[in-house]
């Protein structure tokens, strides 16, 4: 079967399934219409999230020549999710995020604002050396020093039992609360950095022989990395800002993807994003049927699934490298 | 001799590298014209490939580079992209792109960035391909290919680009005798379409056998410059590497008019 009309047809299975299954009884007419919205949303924030997440593994992974890289190497991952802890927690003490967001906004605009912060550093540090090896440890040390703010973010919270559930189940991701605003606000800036991926993909090709070839054949090296890191935080922040942290789903996808849609990043980008999407439905629709006191958190689901499929793309993987 | 400087492809003048802290080239100054293969010879070390490099816009220098009179160090990436091809020793490619695909690569320079493949770019990836013989290899996965198939791909990639000027670093460093010998009958059919070529070669006598003029290096200075025959003579020679050169006495080889098809 092809490869699209397939996509489409389990986005559509996926769809339909987001939308019928969960808790709470479609046969009831009084709130049937309010279950409907809110799978609906819910089915949106998935699906943008796991294609924000795909293509922006696809763009890292190209980037550092890395198969085994995820948009998280760049450290905005973790400063997105620090922004939104900080964000629960600003409003959990003072009850109120300032009076110019309204109050469930506050966690997205958080999210962006603590992608920025990292990104700012990462930008800095790409301007004064262009060294790849350089950018990939600038991004690890943000990691871990945006991973220990949230564990202090945490530890601050665990004061007030509710504000400490709060910020736990949101670095644990979860697409379950989020509503219009919230998607109407990350929409817009993950259309935009997709496309924007999609058209850095012949570049990004070059890359893939080095940096010395990628410049001979006539790519600028620097402005690829630097629009790059750019964009992948843009679809990062987007994503925590709908989905909280997620991970897994940037590592697998392009690595599902590629045998089907090959190496090339124009063909590449679209069937990650799609094939992200529904990754991630699926990952959600698991995530309430699987019987629990309370629902499963989805990064916790997509970790469950994400991590022995990786290990079997690995085992794939060594084995086509023996081929070769 | 062409002395005619509207002529003249590349020419540089006064290069000096430093890498590292360490002076790698000292005051080079070369010129190249449409038509000639210029050979860069040298000991390992004695900064040929550095010097490729340099002249490939890849890394900073001191000094002047013109191509067709134009400054090396004021265009962009892309403009010098198409006028100067550089051709790697083995390419860093470890993706699962294959041969159509890695050649189209050499293409970027003339695509829009959203366009795909335009029928002139199909044109100029089938000539590249036939003129180095690899249309065979067309659908084959470039990194599962031999070195010396390798070796004609990124020689294609360079050729789809349609830039004048080629440059090869050591070309048949990994090759067996016929792959080799393949690969610098290509290299003097190039000059045939007026290609301006310049070439590191380890082997003197690969250097005698295809090249019109050649530089000689030693630890970064330019010892000898002028016509191969010239260069590639006991005086030079022993200056350089320290041993004696002996006119025909290595064996020789050439290639097969029944096995390899004539052109």
């Amino acid at each position: 079967m092809r490869l699209y009309p397939l996509l489409f047809l389990l986005l559509l299975v996926a769809g339909a399934l987001a939308v019928l299954v969960g808790s709470g009884d479609l046969a009831d007419p009084e709130l049937r219409d309010t279950f409907l919205e809110l799978r609906g949303y819910r089915l949106t924030a998935a699906f943008m999230a796991g294609a924000a997440l795909a293509v922006g593994g696809v763009v890292v992974q190209g980037l550092f020549r890395n198969p085994l890289a995820s948009p998280s190497v760049l450290g905005t991952t973790a400063g997105a999710s620090f922004g939104g802890q900080v964000a629960l927690l600003t409003y959990g003490l003072t009850g109120t995020g300032g009076s110019f967001v309204v109050p469930e906004m506050i966690v997205p605009v958080g999210c962006f604002l603590g992608a920025l912060a990292a990104l700012a550093v990462l930008l800095f540090f790409l301007r004064i050396t262009q060294d790849l090896l350089a950018l990939l440890l600038t991004g690890f040390v943000l990691s871990a020093l945006f991973l220990s703010l949230s564990a202090f973010v945490t530890s601050i919270a665990q004061e007030t039992w509710e504000l400490g559930r709060a910020v736990v189940s949101f670095s644990l991701g979860s697409v379950s609360g989020t509503g219009p605003r919230q998607l109407s606000f990350a929409l817009p800036l993950i259309a935009a950095a997709l496309l924007a991926c999609w058209a850095w993909g012949r570049s990004l090709d070059l890359l893939l022989s080095g940096e010395e070839e990628a410049q001979s054949l006539g790519a600028n090296v620097g402005a690829v990395r630097w629009w790059s890191a750019i964009w992948v935080s843009v679809l990062v922040a987007g994503a925590v800002s709908v989905g909280g942290n997620v991970g897994f789903v940037g590592l697998v996808v392009p690595h599902m993807m590629r045998p089907f849609a090959g190496t090339k990043h124009q063909a590449l980008i679209p069937a990650a994003a799609l094939a992200g999407g529904i990754f991630l439905v699926a990952c959600d629709i698991i995530a309430r049927i699987i019987p629990s006191r309370s629902e499963i958190p989805l990064g916790v689901v997509t970790g469950l699934i994400g991590a022995p499929l990786f290990l079997l793309l690995l085992v794939r993987l060594r084995r086509e490298r023996a081929l070769a | 001799m062409r002395n005619d400087s509207s002529m003249t492809a590349l020419r540089a003048q006064g290069l000096s590298v430093t890498l590292g802290g360490r002076r790698v080239l000292q005051d080079v100054t070369l010129e190249a014209q449409p038509g000639e293969v210029l050979a860069l010879l040298g000991p390992n070390g004695a900064g040929k490939s550095t010097l490729l490099k340099v002249l490939a816009g890849l890394l900073p220098y001191e000094g002047r580079v013109e191509i067709a009179d134009t400054d090396l160090a004021s265009l962009a990436p892309r403009t010098r992209a198409k006028r100067i091809s550089y051709v790697p020793q083995r390419s860093l490619l470890r993706s699962a792109l294959s041969v159509e695909e890695v050649v189209a690569l050499g293409r970027y320079v003339h695509g829009g960035r959203f366009g795909g493949t335009s029928s002139n770019d199909q044109d100029a990836i089938d000539r590249a391909l036939e003129t180095t013989h690899a249309e065979a290899l067309r659908d084959r996965i470039f990194t599962q290919l031999s070195v010396g198939e390798q070796q004609r791909v990124l020689l294609a990639r360079a050729l789809a680009s349609d830039a004048p000027i080629l440059l090869l670093d050591e070309p048949t460093a990994a090759l067996d005798v016929g792959e080799g010998l393949a690969v610098l009958r290509l290299i003097r059919q190039l000059t045939a379409r007026k290609h301006t070529l310049i070439v590191v070669l380890h082997d003197l006598a690969d250097a005698r056998s295809t090249t019109d003029r050649a530089l000689l290096l030693k630890e970064g200075v330019v010892v000898e410059q002028g016509k191969t025959a010239d260069v590639v003579s006991a005086g030079p020679v022993r200056a350089v590497y320290g041993v004696k050169l002996i006119e025909n006495a290595r064996i020789g080889f050439e290639p097969d008019v029944e096995t390899s098809g004539a052109e």
